[in-house]
């Protein structure tokens, strides 16, 4: 029976829906409100800010050693890598040499730290996907044992601390290259566990594929970075367009994917999980004994005037650091630009027309940190 | 022969030292694109710095996203910096993507009158960035299409002072180890 709902007297009323800022398919504190008719989104409003804790004046008001810490808290599943970004805004402004042996050394552990997170990603979109318990199981087993190679390196398993503007806070286990190699051989397994689970899944693609879809020119036009944009087909990775570290030392090609779709970004970050492990064997290889911190550091770093604005890849994007120096031993001005929430700001984008379960979805594909967006 | 080519090499060099041409840096195509716009370049320790009025600034940047030489299509952050009596730094950190360069763009808002218009005509992903630095700085970003406050609450009252402001009080924080714990602890036990 067809019935022509054109000719009912009904009123017709979009419905306002609350989602967060307490739901674990929000990934933290995040609050949306959707715009509803039925099932379809029509509008969404983000609201953020639940987790501002006001790191940028916390870091123009304490030295720039201390700053290392503050960074750990506002990206706290890939630490490292926002360290990273940190401590090579300082050593450009202070002019400072770090020795060959601790760029690889930082190299292997931010990207074992994207592996981790990417781990982690993977795990939680899988639930948000509907496949609850075994993805998530897969995703915290390989991301655990990283993070207890970690430890075992820095004392800590998340607000790690280890990198130092010049170098390393101390030298790594004798027994790190055998270690790492442990670790990847097992993250290696869990790339093909995976990749069995749900590529090939009937019912994951047809919940993926063509949801949430975002051009190349939207995603450069909202500043979109890192594995999000790649996915639309932009081949954009600071490691390759502007190398830092040793990276230009290394091979690798920059993974892209052109459908910009939900599944997309999933297989993207798949794929830079193997990336990952290759760079690393690459790094292992090339890693040979030395100073990890140059001979003459100061106790108390004091920089000279100057600004510098330091980006890096990090697992969700570009992670910036713009540092404005006066002179003296805080920062006069310290600003993080964070890869997610320029990300977020495209989520109206891709929601808009799609359906409410999709909307969790994309929201999972953006990977989004809290932490990072309020910082 | 040799000793001319050196002798031209010396008074280069001299050359640089007194005025620097930035001839290492994109200055050159950045200045003729913006022949119309008072632009002053400066060094930073990793991309060219240039300084544009404000009354000009959307115009400028308009100006060199559309370039073809340049095509700044892509805004990496936007954010303020306070310089006190000096007034307020707005900077715009662009990156091209088709031809792989980066620029620093900064203005100059006077203390009285912190006002400036948007770049969200130029960039979309200028959007929650502005209203990130309108909140932090208390710069008015004139024609945003949403100039609600983002991460902080909606019913602060934000209208005399400015977290990221210089002049905004920063709360001491309680060390609890070491001497003081010590101290209050023998406070403690007298009471």
């Amino acid at each position: 029976m067809v019935v022509d709902t054109s000719a009912t007297e009904f009123e017709t009323q979009d419905l306002l829906l609350n989602v967060g800022p307490q739901h674990p398919s929000t990934h933290g504190v995040f609050r949306m409100v959707l715009e509803i008719d039925g099932e379809l989104v029509k509008d969404l409003v983000p609201y953020i800010g639940y987790l501002h804790r006001g790191a940028e004046k916390l870091c123009e008001n304490n030295d720039f050693r201390q700053g290392i810490g503050y960074m750990d808290r506002t990206e706290y599943l890939a630490a490292h890598n926002a360290e990273l970004s940190y401590v090579m805004a300082v050593e450009a402004l202070a002019e400072i040499e770090v020795p060959e042996r601790a760029q690889w050394i930082r190299m292997i552990l931010c990207e074992l730290n994207r592996i981790s997170s990417h781990f982690m990603f993977l795990g939680a979109f899988g639930v948000d996907v509907g496949v609850f318990g075994t993805p998530f199981i897969y995703g915290w087993r390989e991301r655990e044992r990283i993070i207890d190679l970690f430890e075992e390196i820095s004392g800590d398993r998340m607000m790690f601390a280890y990198f130092r503007a010049g170098g390393l806070a101390w030298e790594v286990p004798l027994n790190f290259p055998e270690r790492v190699r442990e670790v990847l051989e097992s993250a290696r397994q869990g790339v093909k566990d995976f990749d069995g689970l749900l590529t090939q899944n009937e019912i994951f693609i047809a919940r993926t594929k063509n949801v949430g879809v975002i051009t190349a020119d939207d995603a450069i036009e909202m500043g979109m970075s890192g594995p999000t944009i790649r996915a639309s087909g932009v081949p954009l990775d600071l490691r390759k367009t502007e190398p830092y570290l040793q990276y230009d030392q290394i091979s690798f090609e920059t993974i892209t994917a052109d459908g910009g779709d939900v599944f997309d970004r999933y297989l993207v970050r798949l794929q830079e999980i193997s990336q990952s492990i290759d760079l690393i064997e690459q790094c292992l290889e090339r890693l040979e004994d030395g100073p990890i911190m140059p001979e003459k550091m100061p106790r108390m770093l004091r920089l000279p005037e100057g600004e510098v604005y330091i980006r890096t890849e990090a697992p969700r994007g570009e992670y910036g650091i713009y540092m404005v120096s006066k002179g003296g031993n805080k920062p006069h001005r310290l600003k993080v630009r964070s890869a997610c929430l320029s990300n977020l700001q495209a989520l109206k984008q891709m929601c808009v027309g799609q359906y409410v379960a999709d909307a969790i979805i994309v929201l999972g594909s953006i990977d989004i940190v809290l932490s990072e967006v309020d910082r | 022969m040799s000793t001319d080519d050196n002798a031209a090499g010396t008074a280069e060099e001299a050359q640089v030292e007194v005025v620097d041409t930035f001839d290492d840096t994109i200055w050159d195509t950045v200045n003729r694109t913006l022949r119309a716009v008072d632009v002053r370049p400066e060094r930073s320790a990793l991309d060219l710095i240039i300084h544009i009025p404000h009354a000009d600034i959307i115009r400028g940047l308009r100006m060199l996203k559309q370039d073809a030489d340049l095509q700044f299509n892509y805004l990496r952050c936007l954010t303020a910096v306070d310089n006190e009596s000096e007034g307020i730094d707005v900077v715009y950190q662009l990156y091209s993507v088709p031809k792989n360069i980066n620029l620093t763009v900064k203005t100059t808002l006077p203390n009285e009158n912190k006002v400036i218009e948007t770049a969200t005509t130029v960039w979309k992903a200028a959007n929650w960035l502005e209203r990130e630095t309108a909140e932090m700085f208390g710069v008015s970003f004139s024609g945003h299409p949403d100039p609600r406050p983002l991460l902080m609450p909606e019913d602060i009252d934000m209208s005399d002072t400015y977290p990221l402001l210089k002049s905004h009080p920063f709360a001491e924080i309680d060390v609890l180890q070491g001497e003081i714990l010590g101290h209050d602890r023998d406070a403690e036990g007298e009471g």
